[in-house]
């Protein structure tokens, strides 16, 4: 539930609340748009400024929104060229190996590489609806809010990005 | 299930029991299966967060002027507005004139800020402002009054024919069309004209008519006749006893034939049970023909 608080965003506590909660997740959302790092703070730093800015005319329920309302405006003139390297999360990956044989952890190791690749050569739009569900862990209407795009939108492309992921990945085969 | 929303919807455990059979029982479900899996593991670059706050935070304190809290923008047009009724308001006080006056057929009496009195005679107007009255007592005249001043600063009568200055206290103003007539009871009172100023002392009166001046005689009275009902006249112009009857009675009299040259002196009772004596008084002295038409009074010259 949101914080009532009385001040709004221009309260230093509620921003930087804000800012704990929602930051990450933009910065990284960004940064699976352009494939950059830099460019991606700097969107994500611009937003924040802004909403600072108009901190009195935007109530916290409407913050995140206009977050990334700002976030995606200001990415419109800018182009993702750059190639998006993901690295896979030491932690989680380490369990198997011990299990299994030689010759299926390197198939597993050859596939995970296969994916980064894959995952690189998406759409911007299927690109990011897929990370910030695989990823970020977002829930399709959380995401269809961050897009400003419809429920169904964000499933056929999440749909269009395994398809595609699929095909690229067997090619290889 | 749209085959374009299928996808998804596997990936989500949307899918019911037969459609979830149906897709795991496909060669690609494998392939699908890892793309799950191992997607889920993947993460973004790593991002330094505290260094991005504290960029922010800087830039928030450069830009802090709009961190204006929320006072409603009506509170300054409200205080301006209420600044504005109040100057007005203190600048109508200071401006503010009163007026008072006595009507045909009547006297008034009335008393002014610091208590001076002042009765006016009918058909006669005074105003003044009251603001500040005691350093700047100063009232302007219309016709005739008979003015008690209180102890104090100067106290000024100006009139359309002359200013009257008073370091006394009890003296009678009459300021009638061009004869101005000043009678001093009590005090000192000083009055200037456009070519003359004379000082009178209690008991002295000064006339002047059209500018020039007219001899009177001393005053025996203690306060002019017109306060008991006498209208007193010195010298008077024929059309000016006229009209002080037409103010005492609130008649209207219209005057025909040859105007009298005659000046007129002596004393009419103006009570309202006096009219016809005052009538007669004035026919006997002029010789003139009395005649009522309608709600007038006709008199007629020889």
């Amino acid at each position: 539930m949101s914080n009532h608080n009385p001040g709004g965003i221009c309260e230093e506590l509620t921003f930087s609340g804000f800012f704990a909660t929602h930051a990450k997740t933009l910065r990284n959302y960004l940064y699976y748009k352009f494939g950059d790092r830099d460019q991606a703070e700097d969107v994500t730093q611009d937003a924040f400024i802004k909403l600072w800015e108009n901190c009195a005319s935007v109530p916290p329920e409407k913050a995140k929104s206009f977050l990334y309302t700002v976030a995606n405006n200001a990415s419109l003139n800018k182009i993702a060229h750059q190639k998006v390297v993901l690295e896979y999360n030491k932690s989680k990956s380490v369990a198997r190996v011990n299990d299994e044989s030689p010759d299926f952890v390197l198939e597993e190791e050859q596939f995970k590489v296969k994916l980064q690749n894959a995952i690189a050569g998406l759409s911007e739009a299927q690109r990011t609806a897929f990370l910030l569900n695989r990823i970020e862990g977002k829930k399709y209407h959380e995401i269809a809010d961050m897009l400003d795009i419809s429920i169904k939108a964000v499933e056929k492309r999440i749909s269009g990005a395994l398809l595609e992921l699929r095909k690229q990945i067997e090619h290889f085969r | 299930m749209n085959n374009d929303v299928k996808l998804a919807k596997w990936l989500n455990d949307e899918m019911d029991e037969t459609e979830l059979k149906e897709f795991e029982s496909l060669p690609e479900f494998t392939t699908y299966n890892k793309i799950k899996k191992y997607s889920a593991q993947l993460t973004a670059p790593e991002a330094d967060m505290e260094s991005l706050y504290t960029k922010i935070s800087k830039n928030k304190y450069r830009t802090a002027p709009t961190k204006t809290r929320r006072i409603s923008t009506w509170v300054p047009r409200i205080a301006a507005v209420l600044f504005i009724a109040l100057g007005l308001s203190f600048f109508m006080y200071v401006n503010h004139t009163t007026h008072e006056l006595a009507a045909n057929g009547g006297m008034a009496l009335l008393a002014l800020p610091d208590k001076s009195e002042v009765t006016l005679n009918a058909g006669s107007e005074i105003s003044y402002k009251e603001y500040n009255w005691a350093e700047n007592r100063r009232v302007e005249l219309e016709g005739e009054a008979y003015f008690k001043a209180a102890k104090g600063k100067t106290f000024d009568v100006v009139t359309p024919l002359g200013t009257i200055t008073v370091v006394g206290t009890q003296f009678n103003i009459k300021a009638r069309g061009s004869r101005l007539d000043v009678t001093c009871f009590e005090g000192t009172v000083k009055v200037t004209t456009a070519n003359d100023t004379v000082v009178l002392t209690p008991g002295k009166a000064v006339a002047y008519e059209g500018g020039a001046s007219l001899h009177l005689p001393e005053v025996a009275r203690t306060e002019p006749g017109w306060i008991h009902h006498e209208a007193v006249f010195v010298s008077e112009n024929f059309n000016n006893v006229i009209a002080e009857l037409e103010r005492q009675f609130d008649i209207k009299i219209v005057v025909n034939g040859t105007l009298p040259q005659k000046s007129y002196n002596g004393t009419i009772p103006t009570r309202d049970k006096d009219k016809n004596t005052a009538l007669d008084m004035v026919i006997t002295a002029y010789n003139l023909k009395y005649k009522k038409q309608g709600d007038k009074i006709v008199l007629t010259a020889e």
